[in-house]
């Protein structure tokens, strides 16, 4: 087994290189995804048989729900590799995440509230599901605070990322409260074993929004993680070349 | 189109949470370009300070 390319994953300079090269794929694949996922879901679906046109907040809220725990996943799996192999690279990553999985969090939160006025009757409910989701924006916005709150770098990385990964508790509880405890919130319709619960002129745009969505964090992340690298690489001479100063 | 427009009449819902989506992701690409901006520029000064020693 060759692995030559993992090392260079936790080299700066070809991280940033890398990451430099490959934005404007993930921000083109991302935004093709999303103009198709919105155009099939807003226009080519059908009504909803129950909620009729409200169900379409599903191609807004489901991605920005995917986001808000993939985003925390990655960011916890970051932080753990930067702990166990110390690797300034992975804390990068890491730090880079927060802020996007918090916005999308935030995004979860709202189109969620919007969804539930509708169909529940109420904007807001101290209910599984939404009292979790609500718990993921404190962890996102405690880790922030943390960092902020460090001075030196790489002692923010540490702490930070121990908060990253115990906080990856609340992502199955999230996930499965729905299944766990009597929640207002339905059942998962995708992301379930066995076959999606959707017919497929319904299915097929929110699994581009879903992807969509996917592609943009990788955007997203790619770019800020190059700042992330910058901020900590105060020494060495490879900026001098990457910035064409 | 006025029938698109009015969302079965959840439009107050579907419009709404449609903005507030895409706000979001127009300021991820806002706040990722500026923090790279930011990193860059301070790189920058850093390198310039040591360039010319005090």
């Amino acid at each position: 087994m060759n692995f030559t390319w993992f090392h260079r994953l936790g080299s700066p300079p070809y991280v940033y290189a890398l990451a430099r090269r490959l934005t404007p794929w993930f921000a083109w694949a991302a935004a093709l995804l999303i103009i198709a996922g919105l155009y099939g879901g807003l226009v080519l679906a059908p009504p909803d048989y129950q909620q009729g046109d409200g169900f379409r907040i599903i191609y807004v809220h489901a991605p920005s729900a995917w986001m808000s725990l993939m985003v925390y996943t990655t960011m916890a799996l970051a932080a753990a590799v930067g702990l166990i192999w110390r690797i300034k690279v992975a804390h990068a990553a890491a730090a880079a995440c927060a802020p996007i999985g918090a916005s999308f969090t935030v995004a979860a939160l709202v189109t969620g509230s919007l969804w539930g006025q509708p169909m529940w009757g109420t904007y807001w409910q101290w209910d599984p599901r939404l009292t979790s989701e609500l718990v993921l924006l404190f962890l996102y916005l405690g880790y922030m605070g943390l960092r902020a709150g460090i001075e030196d770098t790489q002692r923010a990385d540490r702490a930070s990322a121990v908060l990253a990964v115990v906080g990856i508790i609340n992502v199955p509880v999230i996930h499965y409260s729905v299944t766990w405890w009597n929640s207002l919130h339905q059942a998962p319709s995708v992301m379930r074993l066995g076959k999606p619960t959707m017919q497929s002129s319904m299915l097929v745009p929110l699994l581009l929004m879903l992807l969509g969505f996917t592609v943009f964090f990788g955007a997203v992340l790619l770019v800020r993680l190059r700042a992330e690298i910058l901020t900590r690489e105060r020494t060495s001479g490879w900026i001098r070349e990457a910035l064409g100063a | 189109m006025k029938e698109f427009f009015d969302m079965g009449g959840y439009a107050a819902f579907v419009w709404p949470a449609y903005a507030i989506t895409f706000a979001v992701v127009a300021a991820n690409v806002i706040w990722a370009r500026r923090s790279l901006r930011q990193a860059q520029a301070s790189a920058r000064r850093r390198l310039a300070a040591r360039a010319e020693p005090a």
